[in-house]
C-alpha cells in the first residue's frame, strides 16, 4: 500500500511540476516559501523543523463589499519537510524525519491563513543510544542504532501573511504523525509546530 | 602573525575541548552508574537504564508490571536512595513497553520471546561490564509472569529470584478474584467501613460468570485496584507513597499506546485464560523471596502461599507485608528494601 500511494504521489509531483514548467515564466524562488520552526510536544519531544513549500495552483476570490473589497486566496502548495526532534531527558526517543505532500491554503484580506497540509510520504529514523544486538550468543555493538519507519503526516493550523516581507509570514500547527510500523502496530505522535515562513523572491521593479 | 598563532591555538584548544567533553564516559565509575542501553533482540530494541553502586558487578534487574508499563516508574524513594546505594539496578522497558521500539508481527511477541528477551539483556549486561557479572531478578505484578518464565528458562544466570505480588498463575487470577472480592468485602463491611462499596464489590462477585470471559475478567481487575485504594482510605493499608520523577523521561501517548496493545495482544493469546506456571514452580532450585502484601487484591496474597509451597528452591523466603496491597515496595519501603537488600547479600 505504502509503495502504491509513493509511486502515484512521486508521478503527481513530476507531472504537476512539468505542467507547472511549461505554464509558468516565474522562477522557482518566486514561487517557494522556506520555512523553519519549532516542532515538538513541549513536555517530552523537542525539536526543529525546516522545509519549502512551492506554490503549485492559487485561486484568488475577489468579492466587492460596502467596506471593501474581499480578497479569499486558496492555493495547493507542495510541501517538504526536515526535523529532528529528541527527548532531552532520556535520549531514547530521538529521531530525524521527512515528509513530503501537498497544503491547501486559505487566506483572507487581512492575511490570516488556514492550512491543512497532508503528508503520506514520510520517513522517520530514531537514533538510540549505545545498542547491543544478541543473536544466538553473540553479542555486537550496533553501528549508528536506531529503526527507520513509514511516517506520513498530516497537519492542521493557522498562520498569518505578511505580504512582500522576506519574512512572509509564521504558522502554529498540530501535527499528527504516525510511524509504522512501531512494534506491532502503528504508533501515533501529536506535535506543535510553530514557525516561521520567508522567500527568496526577486523584488518586482 | 601573532593572530594567526592565535586563532590556531584557539582552534585547537576548542577542538581539544569538544573531544575530551566526548570522550568523559561513566562507564569506569562503576560505583555511580547512570547508564542507558539498548537490547536489540528479535527486531525489537529495548532500553535498559542502570544505575547504583556495581562495585560488585552484582546488578538487580527489575521486570516491571502491566504488560506494558515502564522500567523507571520503578526508581522512587526506596530503590532510588537504599538499594542503588548497595547494588545497581536494571530498570528494563520490556518489549512493547516503554520506549522500546521494534518491527515485528503480533506474533513477535509473546511471554516466551520477552523471557528470551530477559536472557538477552543479561548477555549484553556481561558484555558491556563483564563476565563476572551477576544478576538478580525481580519481579512485581506481571513481571512476576515474565521473570518466571524467564528461570524456567535459564535459571543458570541468576544468583536469586524475587517476586514481587508476582502473578506465576495468571489463569488463576479470574476464579481467585471473585473468592477474594467477597472475602474481603465481607470483612470490610464487618468492620463498617465503605459498606456500599463492598457490597458493590460483593455484587459483582456474584454476576461474574464462573468460566472465564474477558470483560468480566477486566472488570474485576479494575475493582481490584478500587479496593485497594478504599482499604488506603479506610487505614487498612498505607499509603503509597510513589515520589518516581520519570514524568519527562517518558512521552505518554507513546507508553499509553504501547501499553494498550501489549495487554490487548497477550490478552488475546491467552494470557489470563490458559497460562499458568504452578505446576512448573518446582523446576526453579535458585534461592527464591517472594514479597507480598498482606491486602494485595490485584495479585491475591494466595498466590504467595501458592508460590512459596511450589517452588523447587532449598532457600526459599516467604514475606508479608502486613500494610500493604499490591505496592509493598511503595507502602512498606523502608521494610522492603531492609528484606531485599538482606536476600541479595546473603545470596550473592
Amino acid at each position: 500500500m505504502e509503495k502504491y500511494i509513493l509511486v502515484i504521489l512521486c508521478l503527481f509531483v513530476i507531472t504537476s511540476h512539468a505542467q507547472n514548467k511549461m505554464e509558468s515564466t516565474t522562477s522557482f524562488l518566486d514561487k517557494t516559501e522556506f520555512k523553519i520552526g519549532y516542532s515538538g510536544n513541549i513536555i517530552w519531544n523537542n525539536g526543529l523543523n525546516f522545509g519549502a513549500e512551492y506554490l503549485w495552483k492559487e485561486k484568488v476570490k475577489i468579492k466587492e463589499r460596502k467596506r471593501g473589497q474581499k480578497r479569499i486566496t486558496h492555493q495547493f502548495l507542495f510541501d517538504g519537510n526536515l526535523g529532528i526532534t529528541t527527548n532531552f531527558a532520556t535520549k531514547t526517543d530521538t529521531g530525524v524525519f521527512t515528509n513530503y505532500g501537498l497544503i491547501w491554503r486559505r487566506t483572507n484580506t487581512k492575511g490570516k491563513q488556514i492550512s491543512i497540509a497532508l503528508n503520506p510520504l514520510g520517513y522517520y529514523r530514531s537514533f538510540l543510544p549505545e545498542t547491543y544486538e544478541v543473536k544466538g550468543d553473540n553479542v555486537n555493538k550496533v553501528f549508528l542504532p536506531g529503526r527507520g519507519y513509514y511516517a506520513p503526516s498530516i497537519s492542521i493550523g493557522l498562520g498569518k501573511l505578511r505580504k512582500g516581507k522576506k519574512r512572509s509570514g509564521s504558522y502554529f500547527n498540530l501535527n499528527l504523525m504516525l510511524r509504522t510500523r512501531y512494534n506491532a502496530t502503528t504508533l501515533p505522535s501529536i506535535s506543535l509546530q510553530y514557525g516561521y515562513r520567508f522567500n527568496f523572491k526577486k523584488r518586482k521593479q | 602573525m601573532k593572530n594567526v598563532i592565535f586563532e590556531k591555538l584557539r582552534t585547537v584548544l576548542v577542538i581539544a575541548t569538544i573531544l575530551s567533553v566526548l570522550s568523559c564516559s561513566n562507564d569506569d565509575d562503576l560505583g555511580n552508574l547512570s547508564d542507558t542501553i539498548f537490547v536489540r533482540h528479535k527486531n525489537a530494541d529495548m532500553p535498559a537504564y542502570i544505575h547504583g553502586n556495581g562495585t560488585k558487578k552484582v546488578f538487580l534487574i527489575i521486570l516491571h508490571g502491566g504488560p506494558g508499563d515502564t522500567g523507571l516508574s520503578y526508581r522512587f524513594g526506596t530503590f532510588k536512595n537504599k538499594i542503588e546505594k548497595e547494588y545497581a539496578v536494571v530498570y528494563f522497558d520490556q518489549r512493547g513497553s516503554g520506549m522500546s521500539q521494534g518491527n515485528y508481527s503480533e506474533n513477535g511477541i509473546s511471554v516466551d520471546i520477552m523471557a528470551e528477551d530477559v536472557l538477552a539483556l543479561v548477555k549484553v549486561m556481561k558484555r558491556k561490564y563483564g563476565n563476572d557479572s551477576r544478576f538478580f531478578l525481580m519481579g512485581h505484578s506481571w513481571g512476576g509472569t515474565l521473570g518466571t518464565a524467564t528461570v524456567l528458562k535459564d535459571q543458570n544466570e541468576f544468583l536469586g529470584w524475587i517476586a514481587v505480588d508476582g502473578l506465576h498463575n495468571p489463569s488463576g487470577m479470574y476464579s481467585e478474584y471473585i473468592s477474594t472480592f467477597k472475602k474481603v468485602a465481607a470483612e470490610q463491611i464487618e468492620l463498617g467501613n465503605n459498606i456500599s462499596f463492598w457490597e458493590g464489590t460483593i455484587d459483582l462477585a456474584n454476576n461474574v460468570t464462573t468460566e472465564y470471559r474477558q470483560d468480566h475478567f477486566f472488570d474485576m481487575n479494575n475493582r481490584a485496584f478500587k479496593a485497594e485504594r478504599r482499604l488506603v482510605a479506610d487505614n487498612v493499608i498505607n499509603k503509597v507513597e510513589n515520589d518516581s520523577d520519570t514524568f519527562f523521561n517518558y512521552n505518554f501517548i507513546t507508553t499509553f499506546w504501547n501499553r494498550g496493545n501489549t495487554i490487548s495482544i497477550l490478552t488475546n493469546q491467552g494470557l489470563w485464560e490458559n497460562l499458568s506456571y504452578t505446576n512448573r514452580l518446582s523446576e526453579i532450585k535458585i534461592p527464591s523471596l517472594i514479597l507480598w502484601g498482606k491486602y494485595d487484591i490485584v495479585v491475591p496474597a494466595t498466590f504467595a502461599q501458592e508460590a512459596y509451597d511450589n517452588l523447587g528452591s532449598d532457600i526459599k523466603e516467604l514475606i508479608i507485608f502486613e500494610r500493604s496491597g499490591h505496592a509493598p515496595m511503595l507502602s512498606e519501603a523502608d521494610k522492603f528494601a531492609e528484606e531485599l537488600i538482606r536476600f541479595m547479600n546473603q545470596n550473592k
